[in-house]
């Protein structure tokens, strides 16, 4: 094929693209409604948020309870399966499998990919768990020009070592383990009575990051590192540790996209700093999508780098449906095509240009609903994918099925995800599932807006659970004891 | 209490319809027992398929053909591969008796009747006949192949538990697979095993070894006519007192060595104690006496009062009824 110079060549290639594509994760969320731009592009899931009407979603039909420890090992489980191997196969064209993306995977799931036929379309698991290191964050914007909160990277070995090496960023301290997720990792300290809290998992770190601790916003912007430049998204806010969604603290909980988050000048910051994080990343080796954190400091306007998710996250969702994905290609397609054998050349800079003007970016809001109660129970009825609608009085009621966030046309509908479902355990922490709507969902203060709340009553308010108590549950939490099925949704 | 098992002679030379309703009938009990220790411990489908191309790679047509008569769903594919199953142990008393006119591999089975298949197969599938008492569907227990190739297995008496496959299926692959007994040998060799397991076969040329298999060390094969259940030491003294491997062990070494014993005499010893074991209860009764003729290629099961001889050219499909008291076994 000859070179790709338009973002339309793109567009035609992935369209007519009759290579197997596979996203293989826990749920289809993270790259809803990418099979529309995509040819024999397909979802492989562990849970089947959509009863089986979703044509391009497969999942196994023999599955047990399993306690998964991580994502990987839910693709892992997924990729030894042999409904899944056999589906692969069906699809491919001789040695030849397809292409596979993922949220997280390590090294078994490559070995697994290459006896299977598939090309990881992602650098390799250790450079990617390389770049997840925060420590090595930090180190990377350093280089780049892209700064972090005032910190320190020092090994703790108690609460005098602590306040010695940190002398210079204050007493109030944030510290930060190189991997974990969201709200597991960070530590707020400002006492000896808060370090021993946290003591243990910060001496067993060989080095930490230790930040002085802002008064903040977090944000979250996407890119993707390709060989022409790195393509830059829109600057988000997150939703961080509500406690209507989340029993985790300081735990991620949603985003919103629109144009006016934050002002022009620290939306440009972002962006830049953005980029040229990506270029630097691209020095280490790294490629592809990639989703950066940023820190806002509310009382100066500074903008610093929180954290690297070398991957797709749980706010590409969000990413790739706004307007300017639908004008050009949603940020996912410059990663494929950076993975793909294609001669490309595009003028990136362009594309930049366009996709910062505030009328590219129309305004989105997703809710991701855990269950925040400690109690466990079996679930008897649970919202259906689709979309639902919110009547004057605030309660909600269940529209049409689809599979597309867009599907959702103004304020007063949503899109919802179901994850759990009847049959399913809700305890705490577990995820429900993902509303996405139009709009806003937090006010100028980042404090959750009526719609927001009513929304997330309404759709708790579809759940029905039956207790433990009750002797057929028993048995099946009995039979499920050897699983378990106790797994987050990033 | 009294325990009846039915054993049934079903012949199907290609993989099909009869094997089929085998596989439907036991599947239940068998995916109950192979969830019993929960299905994470069992090795994934990939892993199963992975170890059965590394060291039986021949026997993989037969397993594709089989997973799909099974359904093509993913457990029972895992279970068929028998690749580190969940462990089970066993009795058994197996013996060779080699003389310049006849060669007879002779062992009884002890175990729970109630967990026994009670199938005799007899099939065709990789252009040699196999006659063979079945066990998880396609393993074996014993059998013989149209070569003469006899053989038969007893558990090892160890506890140790590993990497490798059930032996039933190291069996079939034997059978299906190998014609002489340095030919076996050289797979009993070579194939882990995910337990001990002491391995006799026999061949028309009246060779035979017996292999000590285990998942921890090398194999022992050596030209030894005779075995129970431990493995040279005795490591695990309650199953040895259990199951009176040395006893069984002595009473069938003095037989062998005995230049006087006839094939009938040591046939016959199988059918009274030492060898013939009645603790049912405890699952260690004598579920039937097998009998193979490596040099006329023929296939014998006693049960008290009743018995059937097969051949590869006289097989009839049949069934026959059999009570397992608490005092012995009355045939009806």
């Amino acid at each position: 094929m000859r070179k790709i110079t338009t973002i339309a060549d793109v567009r035609r290639h992935f369209l007519s693209n009759k290579e197997p594509i596979y996203f293989i994760s826990a749920t289809n969320f993270n790259l809803l409604g990418i099979g529309d731009w995509v040819g024999s592009f397909r979802h492989i899931n562990y849970i089947d948020c959509f009863d089986g009407q979703q044509r391009n979603v497969f999942v196994p039909k023999e599955k047990f309870p399993r306690d998964f420890e991580s994502i990987e090992d839910i693709n892992n489980y997924l990729l030894e399966h042999k409904e899944v191997i056999d589906f692969i196969g069906s699809r491919a064209d001789g040695e030849s499998a397809g292409v596979a993306a993922f949220l997280m995977f390590d090294e078994h799931t490559e070995e697994v990919c290459k006896q299977l036929g598939l090309r990881v379309a992602f650098p390799p698991a250790a450079l990617r768990q390389r770049m997840d290191n925060k420590i090595e964050t930090v180190r990377i914007g350093n280089k780049a020009g892209v700064p972090s909160v005032p910190n320190v990277l020092a090994k703790v070995g108690s609460y005098q070592e602590l306040c010695e090496v940190s002398q210079e960023l204050g007493n109030d301290l944030v510290v930060q383990t190189a991997f974990g997720d969201s709200g597991h990792t960070t530590f707020f300290i400002a006492s000896e009575e808060d370090y021993y809290k946290h003591a243990e998992e910060i001496e067993a770190e060989p080095e930490v990051k230790i930040m002085k601790r802002i008064n903040c916003r977090g944000s979250a912007i996407e890119a993707c590192a390709t060989r022409c430049g790195t393509v830059v998204g829109p600057l988000m806010t997150e939703l961080v540790g509500f406690k209507t969604l989340t029993p985790y603290k300081g735990g991620w909980c949603g985003n919103e996209m629109f144009a006016g988050a934050f002002t022009q000048e620290i939306r440009d910051k972002a962006r830049e700093y953005t980029f040229l994080f990506g270029e630097a990343l691209r020095e280490e080796g790294y490629r592809g999508y990639f989703e950066l954190d940023f820190l806002i400091d509310m009382d100066n306007g500074e903008v610093y780098l929180g954290e690297l998710n070398p991957r797709v996250t749980g706010a590409s969702s969000l990413t790739n449906v706004a307007a300017f994905a639908h004008s050009d290609i949603p940020l996912f397609l410059f990663h494929l095509l950076e993975f793909s054998d294609l001669d490309f050349e595009l003028d990136i800079e362009e594309i930049n240009h366009r996709w910062s003007h505030p009328d590219s970016v129309d305004s989105w809001s997703q809710l991701v609903i855990k269950h925040t109660d400690e109690s466990v129970d079996l679930l008897t009825q649970a919202p259906r994918t689709g979309v639902w609608k919110m009547a004057e009085d605030g309660s909600i009621g269940y529209d049409h099925y689809s599979y597309h966030p867009h599907a959702a046309e103004n304020d007063q509908e949503g899109f919802f995800l179901r994850i759990s479902g009847a049959g399913d355990f809700r305890y705490e922490g577990a995820d429900l599932g993902i509303l996405i709507t139009r709009g806003r969902l937090m006010d100028d203060d980042f404090q959750l807006t009526e719609r927001a709340r009513a929304w997330i009553d309404g759709i708790r308010g579809q759940y029905a659970g039956q207790s433990l108590q009750d002797p057929v549950v028993e048995e099946v939490a009995v039979s499920h004891a050897v699983g378990g099925g106790n797994f987050k949704i990033l | 209490m009294e325990k009846t098992l039915i054993f049934r002679t079903v012949r199907e030379e290609s993989p099909g319809a009869k094997w089929q309703s085998l596989f439907d009938y036991h599947w239940p009990a068998y995916e109950q027992w192979y969830l019993a220790e929960g299905e994470r411990e069992r090795p994934a489908y990939l892993a199963c398929y992975n170890a059965l191309r590394q060291h039986m790679p021949e026997l993989l047509d037969t397993y594709r053909t089989l997973c799909d008569l099974a359904g093509g769903g993913d457990l029972a594919a895992r279970l068929l591969s028998l690749y580190r199953p969940p462990p089970y142990i066993t009795g058994c008393s197996q013996a060779v008796l080699a003389r310049s006119d006849t060669t007879v591999l002779a062992r009884n089975y002890d175990y729970p009747p109630e967990l026994c298949e009670g199938t005799i197969l007899y099939t065709n599938w990789n252009g040699r006949g196999v006659i063979a008492m079945s066990d998880c569907l396609w393993g074996v227990l014993d059998g013989i192949n149209d070569r003469g190739l006899s053989v038969s297995l007893a558990f090892g008496g160890r506890k140790v538990v590993g990497e490798g496959f059930g032996a039933p299926i190291i069996l079939r692959y034997i059978l299906e697979f190998c014609d002489t007994v340095p030919e076996a040998a050289a797979v009993l060799a070579r194939v882990p095993t995910h337990m001990a397991y002491n391995i006799t076969v026999a061949d028309a040329a009246g060779r035979y070894v017996t292999a000590m298999i285990a998942p921890d060390q090398r194999a022992s094969i050596r030209r030894v006519p005779v075995a129970t259940n431990h493995q040279k030491k005795i490591e695990w003294y309650a199953h040895a007192l259990a199951s009176e491997t040395l006893i069984r062990e002595r009473q069938l070494s003095i037989l062998v060595d005995d230049e006087a014993t006839t094939e009938e005499r040591l046939v016959s010893a199988f059918f009274s104690p030492p060898l013939f074991r009645h603790d049912y209860r405890r699952g260690l009764g004598t579920v039937y006496t097998a009998v193979y003729r490596p040099r006329d290629g023929h296939a014998q099961y006693h049960w008290p009062g009743m018995w059937l001889k097969l051949s590869f050219d006289h097989f009839p499909e049949q069934q026959l009824t059999v009570r397992y008291g608490a005092r012995g076994l009355n045939a009806g």
